[in-house]
């Protein structure tokens, strides 16, 4: 009876959707054995105890103290690491989060454990565990061989549903390692919000627009479609960043952004290699325009021709109802 | 001020991937490797700090010749000295190289380890919080803005949604992401001085691999692009293929 | 000896001695600078100093001006010889050359007049030009006014003192005036009245003041920008720029030369003894600037403003260098280079005087070399700059940087895939030069495609076209394909010599490993770089251009050409820049068209051939932002529509891209294509 161990990520008091895919990550490997969790926070973490129960730990491990009210990576790693030392776990499953990324290595380090991170599929055999990881820039899939026991496991974010049940888990308090407040590492604040636009280079959706749009004012549509998605980011061709109708920092092309977003939808852009070198490697490239001869087109993995005044505006429709219905 | 920066040599991110016959590496030949992205901000980092401060920016990298060339990189940027710990190929297991470095870095005993948040390559954005818990130093990673006084560094990092304001004594562990500089370019005298600066060369004392590569697949084949349709009539063919196809809504 | 001779040695003696000291200051601050050879083709640099110089062609260019200058310079010339023949009246009083060329002398006195009254009268035309006319080019500033005029005047006031002096002394003492001299004869009479005393005074009075004038003139000279006066001649004879054998190649640079501290230039010092003399040569007269595309689209860059800084700062950092003393001891050049100065950064060439954004906005067109009248190298001190900017200092355009990477890790200023480059020939059936060698063959001809035709999708069907068109022709050819990297063009003209280097000899070794000797190629700028750059770094090939080598062909009848077929009625022809002012390639394109197209005319923008405007993607400002004035591109572009042919025809990649943009900016439809494009629509089918 090996247990598996899920680190619980969680903000304030509040937890974080990366526990619950801890959990379903640790109960994938765990199989009829059980699961617990870890959970560290201010005082009054402990109210979401239960919401770790229904994701399908058994047992939950709280440890509450003032020190934990911001990110404490010393006391949660030390912590961790002495929780997985005293309970014989087969692993201790983190999701690569900035959180996770911080914490698996150290306490990979302190149990002298075999570490995994930004791990996509999970299979344990025997002394095993395989674990596939994507390299080279999602250009290849290296499967991996993890020998030793406990293991520490982090996983890529998305990659584990959260499961929803029934159960309800034992809740255990535990006591930190010596003095959370005393560690030497220390968040002094987290700035949240702030408004601040999604940048085209970071954003994972990107929708973009070019001089099909005939007109400064026409720009309206594509923005339109990118609050569609809600997590995309407005970009822009050289032509119309020249034109004066867009700012220079959503240029995406050779002299302006090099982007890299899952989805890449170009709108009336007809594709000049400058273009081109800026966003090939988006993961999935859509493009929309007039002329079927447009170089974009050998490029995209879905196409439309067609005038785009009458296509985007039912995408962005058709976009905001498959999100609300999805 | 004794600044370590840990460096990899990598392939260039435009390079197109093409898997050996043994199935646990790339094809070298006709790649072109370049110094990671990251380290850059790592060696960056490093020598602004230097030119503040004062002191030594040491350079180090674990694997086999050919990565001296990298280091030589970093030298022309404005290193002053660099390690080589001598390993054949690339080891995959972080917590190994980990240990190399890290018996290296007790040597050193620097006030300050950089070094990028990750590798292009392999992906494991571990290595700088694994190192720092072995030479028992504090650690703060993925920074993407740094200052240092009196003994303290006060860092900022991204995490999801936010921004986290760090301090921690020296010496630190610290790992680079971007936006914490523009990393300088080598001028031409800067490579030539480079030629010149010292290399040391040193086996490495990895630690036990307990986690390797059993095989490298390239990832599920993309159909190839097509045009879906014409006008908005295609719209509802195009949000079925995203959703199950292209998963991305 | 009288006392007006004393007077006059004296005066001689003193301005003598003061124009040679001057001159002597003046050229050992040109030692400051880096050595250079002239000494070779000295065949070619006579035929320039005959054509150029004394010929004025380059004056020439411009129609109206270009003949009063020409006037006033050929007759600067012709009245030396009358300016001798007074200076020697001045210790032998009535010396005419009258007893030296006995039977020549009436032809020789009606020399001198005629040449008095045409610099007089051009003289004329100048100042009315200056002041009336108001041309853009000459509107300087108020000293380099106050200095054209003055020169002018002074020049307009000894020819006045000629025949004011010889129309005296034909009252005072008629015997003394050949009959020759009918102008001043005739002018005589219009003061028929005087007496002759009051005639030998006017007469002697005249003649001092055209003395003195003349040492005076001579003494200002180094002064001013007339400076050219003297240092003209010379300049063009060891100019570089014109002839045969001079192809616009850059600099060449050894990177690997021991003890040098500088690469490229950032002071005066580090430029060529040459450029400096360019300095001293320029005589602002702006044409450079008025034909260059930048700053006719309103960018700051001004060549003329580059030369005339150049002058500015070897007048003010020379001095320091050198020493003021007149007795200092001349070192050899190169020693001054280590010479103790203080050299505030801010004050220096680079910066103080020259911008960056002057040197970024340069498309290296040659339109300012290709109109100076005296051969000053603007071009040559904008590279070395850029140079100095990029190899010492990584200061470039950020948007370079991306192109400069990707040339280094992927052998193209893309970040295209290296493996895409031999996809336009799929189905083609054309062999790679690796496969000729592995069955033990090399390559009779090399189609060198460029990473333009390789990766750009509009550039490919040049390439298809181009390649279909040797087959047709049944030529042997093979492509590098994959193998293929960039020869290192994009990254010598920005200034990255480095970089350049590295490429240009992975280039050559990889030629010279498969014994390729002919090469022909669809870009411009490739053509250049492997035909005439290449030898700097040991590479010796054939390289043709591909509208010569197609022209070559039909010439041969070599092409099958469909019997009959459409085609546009009218072309406009654009020369690139690297095709014609620097490789005088303008008539094969044509031909090529007309040949191929019968009954096309041939529509010429307004400015072609030597004169014409650059596409804007040269000096690889395909790689940079136009952020400033209007768009050189949309510039030429108008011009080529203004036309209204109804095709535009080019033979550069790059050019295609620029002015089909050029195109949709102007919102026309008008269809551009490349040479090759036209010839290979009108391939007879395949039987």
């Amino acid at each position: 009876m090996a247990p598996v161990l899920a680190f619980a990520e969680s903000r304030g008091t509040a937890l974080r959707k990366a526990a619950l895919e801890a959990v379903a990550a640790a109960r994938s490997i765990a199989g009829a054995d059980p699961v617990h969790a870890l959970l560290v926070g201010p005082p009054g973490i402990a109210a979401v105890a239960p919401e770790l129960g229904r994701a399908g730990a058994s047992t939950v491990f709280v440890c509450e103290h003032a020190g934990f009210t911001q990110s404490n990576p010393e006391a949660a790693s030390a912590l961790a690491a002495d929780r997985a030392r005293s309970g014989g776990y087969r692993a201790v499953v983190f999701v690569s989060t900035a959180q996770g990324r911080d914490l698996a290595p150290r306490v990979a380090a302190r149990l002298g454990a075999p570490l995994a991170t930004d791990v996509t599929s999970l299979v344990v055999t025997g002394d095993e565990i395989i674990a596939t990881h994507p390299v080279y820039s999602g250009k290849a899939i290296a499967t991996l061989v993890v020998t030793g026991a406990p293991a520490v496991l982090a996983v890529r974010p998305s990659s584990f549903a959260p499961e929803q049940t029934t159960h309800t888990a034992t809740v255990e308090t535990i006591a930190p390692i010596g003095d959370p407040s005393a560690s030497r590492v220390v968040v002094t604040e987290l700035r949240t919000g702030g408004g601040a636009r999604l940048d085209v280079a970071e954003a994972p959706i990107v929708v973009s627009g070019g001089r099909g749009l005939k007109d400064a004012a026409n720009f309206a549509i594509v923005e339109d479609l990118a609050a569609a998605f809600g997590n995309a980011a407005v970009g822009a061709s050289r032509a119309v960043v020249d034109a004066g109708w867009r700012d220079h920092g959503e240029q995406v092309g050779q002299t302006g952004k090099t982007v890299s977003p899952s989805l890449y939808i170009a709108v009336g852009i007809s594709g000049m290699i400058q273009h081109l070198a800026g966003m090939r490697t988006a993961r999935t490239i859509v493009a929309i325009n007039r002329d079927k001869e447009a170089p974009i087109f050998k490029v995209a993995d879905y196409g439309i021709v067609g005038d785009l005044f009458e296509i985007v505006p039912a995408l962005a429709a058709a976009v905001r109802e498959a999100r609300r219905t999805g | 001020m004794k600044i370590a920066v840990c460096i990899k040599r990598v392939p260039d991110t435009e390079t197109r991937i093409a898997i050996a016959a043994n199935r646990t590496a790339i094809v070298e030949t006709g790649v072109k490797f370049i110094l990671n992205p990251y380290d850059e901000f790592a060696v960056e980092a490093a020598l602004q700090l230097k030119q503040a401060h004062g002191g030594d920016v040491m350079v180090v990298s674990l694997g086999p010749d050919t990565i001296q060339e990298t280091l030589r990189v970093a030298l022309a940027m404005g290193a002053d000295r660099a390690v080589q710990l001598k390993t054949d190929g690339a080891p995959f297991d972080t917590l190994s190289v980990a240990s190399a470095l890290a018996a290296e870095l007790t040597t050193y005993a620097p006030d300050l380890v950089l070094l990028g948040k990750m590798a292009i390559d392999d992906y494991n954005h571990a290595m700088g919080p694994a190192l720092a818990e072995l030479l028992g130093m504090p650690c703060v990673s993925a920074i993407s803005k740094l200052t240092v006084a009196d003994g303290r560094l006060t860092a900022e990092r991204e995490v999801e949604g936010g921004v986290e304001v760090v301090t921690a004594p020296l010496p630190a562990v610290l790992t680079a992401d971007k936006g914490l500089n523009k990393p300088r370019l080598p001028t031409l005298p800067g490579i030539m001085a480079a030629k010149k600066k010292p290399m040391e060369v040193r086996p490495a004392a990895l630690g036990v691999a307990r986690v390797v590569v059993r095989s490298l697949e390239p990832p599920p084949e993309r159909p190839a692009g097509r045009i879906i349709g014409e006008g908005a009539a295609a719209v509802p063919e195009l949000i079925r293929l995203l959703q199950t196809e292209a998963k991305v809504l | 000896m009288t006392p007006a001779m004393l007077v006059f040695v004296v005066l001689l003696v003193l301005a003598a001695g003061f124009f040679s000291y001057n001159s002597q200051r003046l050229v050992r601050y040109l030692r400051i600078g880096r050595p250079d050879d002239r000494t070779t083709q000295i065949p070619v640099r006579l035929r320039n100093l005959v054509t150029i110089g004394i010929g004025q062609s380059k004056i020439l260019r411009d129609p109206l001006a270009g003949v009063m200058h020409a006037l006033v310079f050929w007759g600067f010339l012709v009245l030396t010889a009358g300016t001798v023949e007074i200076l020697i009246q001045g210790v032998a009083p009535g010396f005419t050359y009258d007893g030296i060329l006995g039977p020549l002398y009436p032809a020789y006195v009606v020399s001198q007049e005629a040449f008095a009254l045409f610099v007089l009268a051009a003289v004329s035309w100048l100042v009315y030009r200056r002041l009336v006319i108001r041309p853009k080019r000459l509107r300087g500033d108020k000293l380099e006014q106050w200095d054209a005029l003055l020169i002018l005047g002074m020049i307009a006031v000894l020819m006045v003192t000629l025949f004011v002096t010889n129309a005296s002394a034909a009252i005072a003492d008629p015997a003394s005036v050949a009959p020759a001299r009918v102008l001043s004869r005739g002018l005589s009479h219009l003061a028929a009245g005087l007496s002759p005393e009051t005639a030998a005074v006017v007469q002697s009075v005249s003649w001092w003041i055209h003395v003195v004038l003349v040492l005076v003139f001579l003494n200002y000279l180094p002064y001013s920008k007339h400076l050219h006066v003297i240092s003209s001649l010379p300049n063009v004879f060891l100019s570089n720029t014109s002839g045969p054998g001079t192809i616009g190649a850059m600099r060449p640079m050894d990177l690997e030369a021991e003890g040098v501290e500088v690469f490229g230039a950032s002071d005066v010092e580090h430029l060529s003894w040459k450029s400096l003399l360019d300095g001293y040569s320029c005589t602002e007269c702006g044409r450079c600037t008025a034909a260059c595309p930048a700053n006719l689209t309103g960018k700051l860059l001004s060549p003329r403003k580059i030369v005339i800084n150049v002058r500015e700062r070897l007048l003010e950092r020379a001095p320091v260098l050198v020493g003021t003393s007149f007795d200092g001891v001349v070192e050899p050049a190169g020693d001054l280079v280590h010479a103790e100065a203080t050299q505030e950064p801010e004050a220096r060439l680079l910066d103080g005087f020259i911008t960056e954004e002057e040197l970024w906005a340069c498309t290296s067109c040659r339109a300012c070399v290709t109109e100076c009248p005296v051969s000053i190298d603007q071009l040559d001190v904008i590279n070395e700059l850029r140079r100095n900017l990029v190899l010492m200092e990584s200061r470039f355009p950020a948007e370079v940087q991306p192109a400069f990477q990707s040339l280094e890790r992927n052998g193209t200023p893309w970040a295209f895939n290296a493996a895409d480059r031999g996809e336009w020939a799929a189905g083609m059936g054309i062999p790679t030069v690796a496969e000729l060698a592995a069955a033990g063959r090399q390559p009779t001809v090399l189609f060198w495609v460029g990473c333009m035709g390789s990766f750009d999708l509009r550039a490919r069907k040049i390439t298809v076209a181009f390649a279909q068109i040797m087959q047709a022709a049944g030529i042997e050819f093979a492509i590098l394909g994959q193998e293929e990297q960039c020869n290192g063009d994009p990254a010598r003209r920005m200034g990255n010599e480095y970089l350049y280097q590295m490429l240009a000899k992975a280039t050559i070794a990889q030629l010279d490993g498969y014994g390729v000797r002919t090469v022909v190629t669809i870009c411009p700028h490739c053509f250049h770089q492997m035909g005439n750059e290449y030898p700097q770094l040991g590479g010796h090939y054939e390289v043709i251009h591909h509208s010569v080598y197609i022209e070559r062909l039909l010439a041969e009848g070599r092409i099958p050409l469909a019997e009959s077929g459409d085609g546009p009625r009218s072309i406009a022809y654009h020369d690139s820049c690297y095709l014609g002012r620097y490789n005088d390639v303008y008539d094969a394109p044509r031909e090529t068209l007309r040949r191929v197209l019968p009954i096309v005319q041939l529509a010429e923008p307004a400015r072609n051939r030597s004169r014409g405007l650059c596409c804007g993607a040269g000096g690889g400002r395909m790689w940079m932002e136009e952020t400033v004035g209007t768009r050189i591109n949309v510039e030429r572009t108008g011009e080529l529509l203004a036309t209204g042919a109804d095709a535009i025809a080019a033979a550069c990649p790059f050019c295609m891209t620029m002015l089909s943009d050029g195109v949709k900016a102007h919102e026309s439809s008008v269809p551009v294509l490349d040479i090759a494009e036209v010839v290979a629509g009108r391939l007879a089918p395949r039987r």
